[in-house]
């Protein structure tokens, strides 16, 4: 199906009869995923946003429940987001994440119900990549410009218009109700031209990370993160978090707020003791995570080379050079 | 499937002084809905999120038995705000609690098997569990030989004392109970908990040993174990690291590619030698 | 530039071969243009890899704290400031310290590139001259380097260390005082300076890279970290905590940050981080006659109590 790029606002507008929809404006000169009130606030000619569009199934900070206690007891309430959403417009590496936060957000046992509640009332809408950034390394970890998965529906820019796929089910029937016209246009052309010049590679690497937990290399890596949150806070894979109370007397809301392996207190022992006690381990924990444990347990890797810890470290400590030291370390050599 | 991170009401039947120093306290709490009785099925070894309203919540080991109906038992060392506050909760209070959460010792596997529960200090809350669930009637015969050597720094510091005392009395457990340094009121043991189970030697033989304590403890009981001769896969232990959510979500308690609180916090030294060191 | 490179390296190797210290930490040309990142040499043979440029932006004095190897630091003037004011404070022993001091016309601010290029990818940049050459796909711009300097660059009048063992290549000229921003930000309304703060801090996503970029802020348990008791909320949401932090965090670095603008160049999300530690940097300077840094011999300003010290900041006389 196509839509031109003059008919895109009104479509919006279509569709916010239905949904809220999450998509890239641009302010102050930088292009952030924002809730929309009218599709002509939409900004599509971006490389991609600052902050991940995660945020929008994964709050920096959510309410998980409020409370209160009452005579002979406690009231608690538990608060749903249930409003369908669209998030319109997102970059492939992007999309991606979702995949990978689908992963963390469940195991064997639990579900998280805010993550999933969200996700399974929002229809993601990709957005191919004609000019990737230069520090965008979407396909060394298995994706890339045109990459589809994680999306419901996908966009490809051509010049005047969109050519607008439905991925999965829920996608085909979300675009099928806006009756737009058809067309399937030949789109390789464009998908050649869009070319990934930063690679990494990835070949072999877990399996070092298998075995260099102890290395020496670690030593070094690390010395000049000054350990802030700018890497895990704009990745849009990064999913831990903290729970905290805001609460005054018996009255109060159990919040959630995103956390990072980067700070020390992320795993500060009650007794004083830090099983991460440096920047070293932290580190460590950073690309381990990524690179081996996330591979370890669904068999995926847990970045999708959006170039946002890149562009973002206020040391730029590159993990395209750190995965490339790794790399170039002989396996088993100094453990 | 309910949503895992809400607490249930449990109401504080008994805030309990358990220690001389009285950092310690037992919390004694009752289910006060008959479903969440129901659903609430746990093993020793467990551990659960217990949530002081308005203040936050905390894992701890549940102390109590799965024998024991009706009740949920946590022993609680005044750290932090949290427990503080729980500390500070009047009887007859609602307390929150999440859970059960984690694995649990293997208590099937121990069946036909001997036991040697090694605790000390304040990590005793599970190993009572343990015990408690051992000597039930109803599951004593499934169980060999049970051996407990508890210590702590001084006698003020035991948890459960009257427990201790009638275990000792009883001839289907031997209980070893030590401090660190006498007084004028103990009349039992006086020494180190790797001393104490040097002197005290189980067999190793069809037996697997349950190990928790400071790390200074576990330390140098470890090698103990390994000259009577139990081999790593027959050593449980248990780990601590700081958890938040409970259900391996939140990311931080993780050791290698493992969660503390939901593939642990029970591992066996063997598993623990191929995990990396940060716990 | 060039020429001071080739000076900052050699300086880095004598040092290392002649083992007066065990670690020089200096700058590398970094992963991206317009960046060059703080690089760890303890080989003299890696003292090739150092460099100078307009683009060594971080603050090194922020790796020397609690070091115990000794250490040569290559230091430009704000380094050198703060490595003065945190010797004061007993966090640098200078006796393992050995600093190359680097005369600094002042750092680039890739904020300012980035305004200019409006959404062009930059991929790479050229110095010559005064000039900065920006080079993209399909363009190429020449600006004025001395348009593009970082805020606290351009304001700067210690591009010259103030402490140094050895000072490379040739000083930069002396500047006078300026502090005229602070004045016009001040000549707003309460209500203009509010709104700009609240819109300013919304941005915030507490992800501390200003804190942890901040040679000065050391605090084994900063106050936002703090659970008992809990001096603001955790969370992000709310504009009111981030201003608070923000505020706290200037009230805790008065009399002792340099405004070296590592905060502000640090922030990944472009907040004005700098607005308010400037502002009592002014005021200390107004009110005390003290600066942050400037000599060894100075007590800092806020350990020191004179009755006769002005309380203007206190109640109003």
């Amino acid at each position: 199906m196509l839509i031109s790029k003059n008919d895109l606002p009104v479509l919006l507008d279509r569709i916010l009869g239905e949904y809220e929809v999450y998509a890239p404006v641009k302010e102050h000169g930088k292009v952030e995923f924002k809730k929309i009130s009218s599709g002509t606030q939409v900004c599509l000619q971006y490389s991609n946003s600052q902050k991940p569009p995660k945020g929008i199934l994964f709050p920096q900070s959510e309410k998980m429940f409020c409370y209160e206690t009452v005579q002979d007891g406690v009231r608690v309430d538990e608060i749903c987001d249930c409003s369908k959403k669209v998030i319109w417009g997102i970059r492939p590496c992007d999309a991606k994440s979702f995949t990978i936060l689908d992963d963390a957000f469940k195991n064997e046992q639990y579900r998280d119900p805010y993550y999933y509640k969200r996700r399974e009332n929002t229809v993601i809408v990709g957005f191919g990549c004609n000019r990737p950034g230069a520090t965008c390394f979407c396909t060394s970890v298995n994706s890339g410009p045109f990459d589809t998965a994680g999306s419901d529906v996908f966009l490809t820019e051509l010049e005047d218009k969109y050519y607008v796929e439905g991925i999965t089910e829920k996608g085909k029937e979300f675009i099928a109700r806006y009756q737009l016209p058809d067309g399937s246009p030949d789109t390789s052309r464009i998908k050649e031209s869009a070319v990934v010049a930063s690679k990494v590679n990835l070949d072999g690497l877990k399996e070092k990370l298998d075995v260099n937990f102890y290395d020496e290399i670690w030593d070094s890596l690390w010395e000049k993160c000054i350990g802030c949150a700018a890497c895990t806070y704009l990745c849009p894979t990064c999913h831990c978090f903290d729970i905290v109370e805001e609460a005054e007397g018996g009255k109060g809301c159990r919040v959630r707020n995103w956390d990072a392996c980067m700070f020390p207190l992320f795993t500060l022992h009650g007794s004083g003791h830090n099983p991460r006690p440096s920047g070293k381990e932290r580190v460590r924990q950073r690309i381990m995570h990524k690179f081996k444990y996330f591979q370890d347990k669904f068999q995926q890797t847990a970045c999708v080379g959006c170039g946002r810890c890149i562009k973002n470290c206020p040391v730029n400590l590159d993990i395209r050079i750190l995965l490339d030291a790794i790399q170039q370390r002989e396996s088993g050599e100094g453990c | 499937m309910g949503n895992p991170y809400l607490p249930m009401p449990m109401r504080l039947e008994k805030n309990f002084i358990e220690t001389e120093d009285k950092n310690i306290r037992t919390f004694t709490l009752s289910f006060i809905n008959k479903e969440d009785e129901q659903n609430f099925k746990y093993l020793p070894g467990q551990f659960a999120e217990v949530f002081a309203f308005g203040k936050g919540e905390s894992p701890f080991g549940i102390a109590s038995s799965p024998t024991e109906p009706g009740i949920l038992k946590f022993s609680v060392m005044k750290v932090g705000k949290v427990t503080t506050a729980l500390h500070q909760t009047p009887e007859g209070a609602v307390i929150g609690v999440r859970g059960p959460l984690g694995n649990s010792y293997p208590m099937e596997e121990l069946k036909g098997k001997n036991l040697v529960v090694i605790g000390g200090g304040f990590a005793f809350t599970t190993l009572r569990s343990t015990i408690t669930y051992i000597l039930d009637p109803k599951n004593r015969g499934d169980y060999g030989n049970l051996t407990v050597i508890y210590g702590a720094r001084n006698s003020g510091l035991l948890l459960y004392k009257e427990e201790l005392a009638q275990w000792e009395k009883r001839s289907d457990i031997t209980m070893v109970a030590t401090v660190d340094r006498g007084d004028e009121n103990w009349k039992g043991k006086v020494g180190f908990v790797p001393a104490m189970t040097k002197e005290t030697a189980p067999s190793a033989e069809n037996t697997y040993a349950v190990v928790c304590g400071p790390p200074i403890m576990i330390k140098f009981t470890l090698p103990v174990l390994e000259e009577l001769g139990f081999p790593p896969e027959r050593i449980i232990m248990a780990l601590e690291n700081r958890m938040k959510c409970g259900i391996g979500m939140c990311g931080r308690c993780n050791v290698g590619n493992k969660f503390v609180c939901k593939d642990g916090p029970v591992f066996t030294l063997a598993q623990l030698k191929t995990m990396p060191n940060e716990y | 530039m060039e020429n001071l490179a080739r000076l900052v390296q050699d300086a880095a190797r004598k040092l290392l071969e002649e083992k007066k210290v065990d670690l020089v930490i200096g700058f590398e040309k970094g992963s991206l243009p317009l960046r060059s990142t703080p690089c760890f040499v303890r080989k003299a043979e890696d003292a090739g890899k150092l460099t100078w440029n307009s683009s060594c932006e971080n603050n090194l004095a922020n790796y020397l704290r609690k070091k115990t190897e000794k250490v040569g630091v290559i230091a430009k003037g704000c380094d050198a400031r703060s490595i003065v004011a945190l010797i004061k404070e007993n966090q640098i022993n200078l006796d393992n310290l050995y600093i190359i001091g680097v005369p600094c016309g002042g750092m680039i601010d890739r904020k300012k590139i980035e305004t200019i290029l409006n959404g062009r990818e930059l991929l790479a940049s050229e110095e010559k001259d005064g000039w900065l050459i920006l080079k993209g796909n399909g363009f190429e711009q020449a600006v004025r380097k001395e348009d593009v300097l970082h805020g606290s660059c351009a304001t700067c009048r210690t591009g010259n260390p103030v402490l140094s063992d050895e000072l490379l290549g040739e000083k930069v000229p002396e500047k006078e005082d300026d502090y005229s921003d602070v004045a016009a930000f001040e000549a707003k309304t309460v209500a203009e300076r509010a709104a700009y703060f609240a819109e300013q801090m919304s941005k915030c996503i507490r992800c501390y890279a200003c804190r942890n970029a901040c040679p000065m802020c050391y605090c084994e348990e900063c106050f936002v970290d703090c659970t008992a008791p809990q001096w603001i909320g955790k969370s992000a949401s709310s504009s009111g905590d981030n201003l608070i932090f923000q505020a706290m965090r200037a009230f805790h670095t008065a009399g002792r940050c340099v405004d070296c603008g590592s905060c502000d160049r640090a922030c990944p999300m472009g907040i004005d981080v700098r607005n308010l530690n400037r502002k009592l940097a002014r005021d200390v300077k107004e009110i005390f006659g003290a600066e942050a840094g400037m000599n060894l011999e100075d007590k800092p300003a806020l350990n020191e109590f004179k009755f006769d010290d002005p309380q203007t900041f206190l109640v109003k006389e």
